[in-house]
């Protein structure tokens, strides 16, 4: 059973049509990448696998369960995060906080009122802190963080769950190199425990990293395959390599 | 005090608007929920007791205030459901729907003769305690008190607790919350049901120490002028409010004789002001002075 498999999905915004019967599939453990040129739909794509927008046509399966109209909320309980293109944190909370909103999400409100969960949400909040490099920080609100760590705190925040599958919209938008290449040994090892489907536009970084790499052309997916084959694939080049 | 029944009389009616304003501070100040509706809350609390008073032989306070939390509860919890259950609505819509509620109560109270059309309800009798009638402005006043206090600390329990984070999550970005998970709808309901209560218990002191009540106590002006409060005093706390209420509530005695066509003008400009150049309230004058000195320091 694939982690997660998208089947013909199509999204119509009035006659646009932005994502055009676009088939993919995500294993376990498997770091997947999409991309396209700007207004290829890979965004939209996006949110309908994250619940943001609905697919006009087709069907979406997360560990062999359609949740194709199920609400952001559903689609979380059942395992899915996700880290926004600009990072979607709280800003006026510290670090410790941002976390704990994650963490005590799927919690009841009758624990919740009660703090029930704090203790034992402490040790999983020094351990991201400690993995996403932001231990120093954890009492400092999340606006004092600079853009890359930030980042870093969503996708923290996007771990605190423990998702089987973990979405990252351009997770290294705006990072300086070093950054970039402490987010991808981040994304690899997240990958140990989930799958990981990531939006980008760096094919650099992107080709480093995903198993498989999925290119979207006006809404439709020209070719999926191993970063050597997308770099090789003449399609590819036509449609997007040249572009860039 | 106990010598000074005006005086009495007049804290214990800020300490029955600070549950008021407690309601509207959990509502918008900490979920994001932008109520205009609380005075109708208030209202029907009110109207509760001044009908089962009126209507029958019980007095004990425990027993009022109960009906009343009931009554608001169930309401806020229509309504809740109503106005959260669905999509997403902006802020905005829920401001206009309540603004809308509070409208509709007044005029219901103005026209339905079982609730005494303008006139209100006269004549509520004095609560009883164990069977012993509280009949003085200090008694009043101590009743008050506590069931304030008893308010107040359920709120800052609630909001110091697991729950109070969730709630700030919500308020400052719904959207994201449901993606970590987060029931919106559940957690902005249970707020609006739990802010209902307050009101309505509000609502149900206001009676029993005034003894009526009128189209008024739930209507479009003491609804905003409890969303004044809040946004004078600052969204997010509580002291803030409640000092911003108090305040005003004492500068109105005296300034309704001395100015009495000025004051509102007066308050409707100090709310401007205040919306401009203070966001946040007054309660963030003293950080944003702060901030001033530090970057004159620095330059």
């Amino acid at each position: 059973m694939k982690l997660l498999e998208v089947k013909s999905v199509t999204k119509k915004f009035g006659p646009l049509v932005a994502v055009d019967s676009a088939s993919m599939f995500i294993d376990d453990n498997e770091i997947v990448g999409l991309i396209g040129p700007n207004g290829s739909g890979k965004s939209t794509l996006l949110h309908t696998i994250c619940g943001r927008t609905f697919a006009t046509e087709g069907s979406i399966y997360l560990k062999g369960s359609d949740i194709t109209t199920k609400t952001p909320q559903i689609r979380a309980k059942s395992g899915m995060a996700i880290k926004f293109q600009l990072a979607r944190i709280y800003l006026e909370k510290t670090v410790r906080e941002n976390l704990l909103i994650s963490l005590q999400a799927k919690e009841s409100i009758w624990r919740q009122l009660r703090s029930a969960s704090l203790k034992a949400f402490e040790v999983k909040i020094s351990e991201l802190a400690k993995e996403f490099q932001l231990e120093e920080y954890l009492n400092e609100p999340a606006k004092s963080l600079s853009h890359g760590q930030q980042q870093w705190l969503e996708i923290a925040m996007a771990m605190a769950a423990d998702p089987i599958l973990l979405l990252l919209d351009e997770p290294t938008a705006g990072m300086s190199p070093k950054e970039r290449a402490d987010t991808a040994s981040l994304i690899k090892k997240a990958s140990e425990k989930c799958g990981v489907l990531i939006v980008e536009h760096d094919l650099d970084f992107i080709k480093e990293l995903c198993n498989r790499i999925s290119v979207l052309h006006h809404g439709n997916i020209v070719a999926t395959g191993t970063p050597t084959q997308i770099e090789n694939d003449p399609k590819v080049k036509e449609v997007y390599l040249t572009r860039v | 005090m106990a010598g000074n029944d005006y005086l009495t009389q007049i804290v214990t009616r800020i300490l029955i608007y600070g549950i008021l304003v407690l309601s509207v501070e959990m509502c918008w100040g900490q979920t994001g929920i932008f109520t205009f509706g609380q005075a109708a809350l208030f209202g029907i609390g009110g109207y509760v007791v001044g009908l089962v008073t009126t209507k029958s032989t019980i007095t004990d306070i425990g027993k009022l205030l109960l009906v009343a939390v009931i009554a608001g509860a169930l309401v806020g919890l229509v309504l809740g459901i109503f106005l959260f259950s669905g999509k997403r609505v902006g802020e905005l819509y829920v401001a206009l729907v309540t603004l809308a509620i509070s409208y509709i109560c007044e005029r219901l109270a103005n026209s339905w003769t079982l609730l005494g059309s303008g006139n209100g309800i006269p004549g509520i009798p004095y609560p009883t305690i164990f069977g012993r009638e509280i009949g003085s402005a200090m008694g009043l006043f101590f009743l008050t008190f506590a069931v304030f206090a008893i308010a107040l600390i359920l709120c800052i329990i609630i909001v110091n607790s697991q729950f109070g984070l969730t709630m700030n999550a919500v308020r400052d970005d719904e959207e994201r919350a449901e993606f970590f998970g987060y029931s919106r709808s559940v957690v902005q309901i249970a707020i609006f049901v739990f802010s209902a209560a307050l009101a309505a218990s509000g609502g149900a002191l206001f009676a029993v120490s005034e003894g009526f009540v009128s189209p008024s106590m739930s209507g479009l002006a003491l609804s905003t002028t409890t969303v004044l409060w809040v946004v004078l005093g600052g969204r997010g706390t509580f002291y803030g409010p409640l000092i911003a209420l108090t305040v005003l509530q004492v500068v109105n005695i005296q300034m309704q004789n001395a100015l009495p066509s000025l004051w509102p003008i007066l308050v409707g400009f100090m709310l401007l002001v205040t919306m401009i150049f203070l966001p946040k309230g007054l309660t963030s004058l003293p950080a944003k002075i702060r901030e001033s000195r530090r970057k004159r320091v620095q330059i």
